[in-house]
């Protein structure tokens, strides 16, 4: 297993079929993601960013080309078989938090640990923790719409961290917050990424977001364009 | 006003939800006209039974036919009785008849009881609509018998060359099937009144004498002369209130189907408001827009509660026609009077009708009430900012 | 069970909706249930009558056949035989009502005997043996009527040409499941008031001719066996005896003797079965409905749960058992509400003398919760399947 290549793709292809119209989204990308980078993914509207996501974070399959996560060939997974590894490798961030509404701060936290066979009491120690971790320790009771949209989003990244996953993925994750919200969700970001070495990928439109992250790929009509030849303002390499 | 159009629509957007609401009301409908179809043949029957000239002439002070017996001596001074109608030959319309309530086995191996009754020539004029519709009509003396129609379906041995049997000594051979305008007869085995006399040992009785009077004022005299005579102790019972008072089964069935649609349309209204406040919740923004392009609160109650009812109303239409195929459906159980056999055709009629339509009308309103007062109470300005 | 809390929660997160589910599950529940205990009821008293070793004896004709007073004293002279009394149904109305409840000319020295599931105070059978106009009536009957010992009771004919003055000599109890609302008064009272009708009539002979209401007819005879095993072939011992009688009899067990009478109800019986099959059917559309609309309004919460991990299995289970909660709740309510209500409350009253008694047997209640069960997972099925196979980044994306 190597060190340093985290993430690797392949030639990766991604079409969606829409009647009997083939939409090629991604198109012969390959990507190398080092362990502990912290990784934004800029691009317009359906450029595709968001399908990337959902292939390395095992939502979705390739068409063609390998999607490799931490040594794991994701193409070799059953369904079955690759939502358990998602329930073990991957946290989920979303742009809309999407909390349970009926469960509180903590359920909602304790949530994939339901998955696992800890015990009762060691499920509420690694709540509390990762609820520690983003500063709403004393929130654990609050239900969703009790919490400011800052909070939902920090217990949803305690959500996502709670299982202690390899990698994490964000997917516009101040997409709907105002700009001090948005300052302390990647501030939290950036200390989960240098504290705990977490591999972050995170999806954004927003430049200051991007700037937090240890590197910052661009994406245009399904392919990656190198930073320096988008600023060339060249058309999309072919 | 909101126009109904808008309602349609939505209905149809959501055509699964509508669909289920409506299969479920109609079935919830359906199910509650059964009874009440069959109450609805039963006192077609018994209406059908009555002919306004008729007395049934019955021991005084019992309650039917089948419990009134007396003397056979005074029934043969009925039938002597002037004012009685004469058929085209001159023969007095009036007949003595005898009934016999025995044991049968159905085809399906179980027992009940079943009517024979004995009767007389006139009888068959006594009876709306009197048709032999197979075979032939028995011959006296010769222990046959007819049989109606709808029993001879259910009955071992109630079909034409068949023999029934009641216990030992009594058993006729089938000859003929009839029919008799659905009146009471149609639940009846018939064979001749003195085979039937003779083979139970009843000779010397009567279970009733059936006449027919010649005009009103004959009726009458009639019924004073029965009634009056103390030497007779006899009751002449017009037709008409004495097969109303016969349906025992049908206060047991109406009860029965009153309790079935009641509770029914509870439960059926809680559906139809369950898929209301859907709507209203999925369409609250909608909601918001209407009352902001200036549409009133009332608009706003008229038109969910329109929407319900039409919803309500797809399934109370398919739930009555739904029960068209059951025209075909005749029962046989017991009749609580006498415990014999009975058969009951489902019959469409105004209480099926008017059953399907107050049912539909509770759950359309019921149901669409709240959701509708809960659409009125929205705040225009949340309403428009939700999602 | 760890996600009892998720499940309960969500059962709960539109509490209208579960509410209006639930009560439209426990109504129609509540109709299906007293339309099966009706029948079921019957049964299960018929067939709980077993453990008493009674045969009844018949005309082999049916009820209109004459069954000879003299034919009691042959058959408690047979082997076997414990105990046996007339049991003649009289139908005479109370103030003008027809039928208002059973009444039996009995013999009054076994018939508690042969009834022996009912008891009554020593003194009241001994005042009732005393009195030849005397009567005991059930307890419930007593309750209903407002009735007491030493009241009389006026009974005027129907079937018979005679009335009964009888006046309340004592009261008899028993199990909530037996028929408490009888009227029990001697048989001689009765037969000797045929007797006097007969001979005061014009032509006593032609009256008599009618065979099952002239005087010395038992009706039936019901007979206590000595034990189980000598029913069957005392049965055909009688039969036999009297075949080549003027009335010849049909012998059966008191079960099977009951059982006639729920054969006489014919196709009722599966009419009132078919409407509970709708019933079922339409919960089923309306509980799947129900569960379809709370899940369409979740897609993005299944999404994000299977996003996490949440396997297809365990996702189904979830809605599964949300689904099956609710109708349950709704089956807990319907049935065995039903049946605590008519447990507690003596329905029967209000039936007008129809139903002598009326509960909600075990088996029945049990029944019930079976079907809101079988309604909750038949109608989650749909849903559920739906969201376990559901896309999860269609899922997601509905939110944005």
């Amino acid at each position: 297993m190597s060190q340093t290549a985290s993430i690797e793709l392949q030639g990766v292809d991604k079409e969606y079929r829409r009647d009997d119209f083939k939409i090629p989204v991604l198109t012969g990308l390959d990507l190398t993601v080092a362990e502990g980078e912290f990784l934004a993914l800029m691009g317009p509207s359906g450029s595709g960013k968001t399908t990337l996501l959902n292939l390395i974070a095992g939502l979705d399959r390739s068409t063609r080309g390998k999607v490799i996560v931490h040594g794991q060939d994701l193409g070799d997974l059953s369904e079955a078989e690759i939502t358990r590894w998602r329930a073990h490798n991957v946290g989920f961030i979303f742009q809309t938090y999407n909390l349970i509404p009926v469960l509180t701060a903590f359920e909602n936290v304790e949530l994939p640990l339901l998955l696992t066979s800890l015990s009762k009491r060691k499920r509420r120690d690694n709540v509390m923790t990762a609820l520690k971790v983003v500063g709403l320790k004393d929130r654990e009771h609050h239900y969703p719409r009790q919490l400011s949209g800052g909070q939902e989003q920090r217990v949803a990244i305690a959500r996502a961290i709670v299982t202690d996953p390899y990698l994490l993925v964000a997917d516009e994750p101040t997409g709907d917050l105002d700009r001090t919200s948005a300052g302390e969700i990647l501030d939290l970001l950036e200390q989960l990424n240098q504290e705990f070495q977490k591999t972050i990928l995170m999806v954004t439109h927003d430049p200051l977001a991007a700037e937090r992250a240890s590197r910052t790929l661009h994406l245009d009509k399904g392919q990656l364009v190198d930073d320096k030849v988008r600023e060339a303002r060249v058309p999309a390499a072919s | 006003m909101v126009p109904l159009k808008y309602n349609v629509r939505n209905l149809r957007v959501r055509w699964k939800t509508t669909m289920m609401t409506v299969l479920g009301t109609a079935l919830v409908v359906w199910s509650s006209c059964i009874l009440f179809g069959l109450v609805q043949g039963l006192e077609y029957s018994l209406k059908a039974s009555g002919e306004p000239f008729d007395l049934i002439v019955v021991r005084k002070g019992s309650s039917n036919e089948n419990t009134g017996g007396f003397d056979a001596v005074k029934a043969d001074d009925i039938l002597n009785l002037p004012g009685i109608a004469r058929d085209d030959q001159g023969r007095p319309i009036a007949a003595k008849e005898t009934l016999n309530i025995p044991v049968a086995e159905r085809a399906n191996g179980t027992r009940t009881n079943v009517i024979i009754r004995g009767v007389q020539p006139a009888s068959r004029l006594l009876r709306p609509d009197f048709k032999i519709v197979e075979g032939q009509d028995f011959q006296p003396g010769k222990g046959e018998c007819i049989v109606s129609r709808n029993l001879s379906r259910i009955f071992k041995g109630a079909q034409i060359g068949g023999l029934l049997q009641f216990g030992e000594k009594e058993q006729y051979r089938v000859v003929g099937i009839f029919t008799a305008g659905g009146s009471a007869a149609e639940s009846e085995v018939w064979a001749d009144f003195t085979d039937v006399q003779r083979n139970t040992g009843r000779t010397g009785t009567v279970s009733c004498v059936q006449l027919r009077a010649a005009s009103p004022q004959d009726l009458d005299a009639l019924k004073k002369t029965i009634d009056g005579d103390t030497q007779f102790r006899l009751e002449a019972k017009n037709e008409i209130e004495y097969y109303a008072s016969q349906n025992t089964s049908g206060a047991f069935l109406k009860a029965a189907g009153t309790l079935i649609a009641v509770l029914l349309t509870f439960g059926a209204m809680f559906a139809a408001a369950n898929t209301m406040f859907a709507a209203v919740k999925s369409r609250t923004r909608e909601i918001g827009t209407m009352r902001a392009l200036g549409f009133s609160q009332f608009d706003i109650l008229v038109s969910f509660l329109s929407e319900s009812l039409i919803l309500c109303f797809l399934g109370g239409a398919l739930g009555v026609l739904a029960t068209l195929p059951l025209s075909a459906l005749t029962i046989e159980t017991s009749n609580f009077n006498t415990f014999a056999a009975m058969t009951i055709s489902f019959r469409f009629g105004p209480l099926v009708l008017g059953t399907a339509i107050i049912m539909t009308l509770l759950m359309g309103v019921f149901g669409g009430m709240f959701p509708a007062i809960r659409a009125v109470r929205l705040d225009v300005i949340r309403a428009l900012r939700e999602l | 069970m760890k996600y009892f809390t998720y499940i309960l929660r969500n059962v709960r997160r539109n509490p209208i909706r579960s509410m209006l589910t639930i009560a439209s599950m426990s109504i129609s529940l509540f109709l299906m249930m007293i339309l099966l205990s009706f029948f079921a009821m019957n049964d299960e008293s018929t067939s709980a009558a077993r453990i008493y070793n009674r045969i009844v004896v018949m005309n082999a004709n049916g009820f209109a056949g004459m069954l000879p007073i003299s034919d009691l004293a042959q058959i408690r002279e047979m082997d076997g035989v414990l105990a046996a009394t007339p049991f003649s149904w009289y139908g005479g109305k109370y103030k003008d009502e027809q039928m208002p409840f059973a009444q039996f000319g009995i013999d009054a020295d076994t018939i508690f005997t042969i009834l022996d599931e009912y008891t009554v105070p020593k003194d009241q059978l001994e005042d009732f043996k005393k009195n030849k106009d005397g009567c005991i009536i059930g307890r419930k009957l007593a309750e209903d009527r407002n009735l007491k010992v030493g009241d009389p009771l006026p009974l005027k004919g129907d079937l018979f040409p005679v009335d009964l003055d009888l006046s309340i000599r004592g009261i008899y109890d028993g199990d909530i499941n037996r028929d408490l609302r009888m009227c029990f008064f001697h048989w001689e009272y009765f037969d000797e008031a045929l007797k006097r009708t007969a001979m005061a009539g014009a032509s006593s002979t032609s009256l008599a001719g009618d065979s099952g209401r002239r005087s010395g007819n038992a009706g039936t005879i019901f007979v206590k066996c000595k034990s189980a095993d000598v029913m069957a072939p005392l049965s055909s011992k009688i039969d036999d005896h009297f075949r080549n009688s003027d009335n010849p009899t049909r012998t059966q067990t008191e079960e099977a003797f009951g059982k006639m009478f729920v054969e006489m109800m014919g196709d009722l019986k599966n009419t009132i079965y078919w409407i509970g099959g709708a019933v079922v059917i339409s919960l089923l559309f309306v509980a799947g409905n129900a569960m379809a609309m709370a899940m369409r309004e979740r897609t993005t919460e299944v999404a994000v749960l299977k996003a996490i991990g949440f396997g297809k299995p365990l996702v189904l289970f979830l809605i599964l058992a949300e689904a099956v909660i609710v109708a349950g709740l709704g089956g807990v309510l319907g049935s065995l509400g039903c049946k605590a209500l008519c447990d507690f409350v003596d329905v029967a009253r209000y039936s007008g003398g129809f139903l002598p008694f009326f509960y909600v047997p075990w088996n029945i209640a049990l029944t019930g919760l079976a079907v809101s069960f079988f309604i909750g997972l038949a109608s989650g099925l749909a849903p559920a399947l739906l969201a376990a196979n559901s896309s999860v980044i269609n899922g997601l994306r509905k939110v944005v």
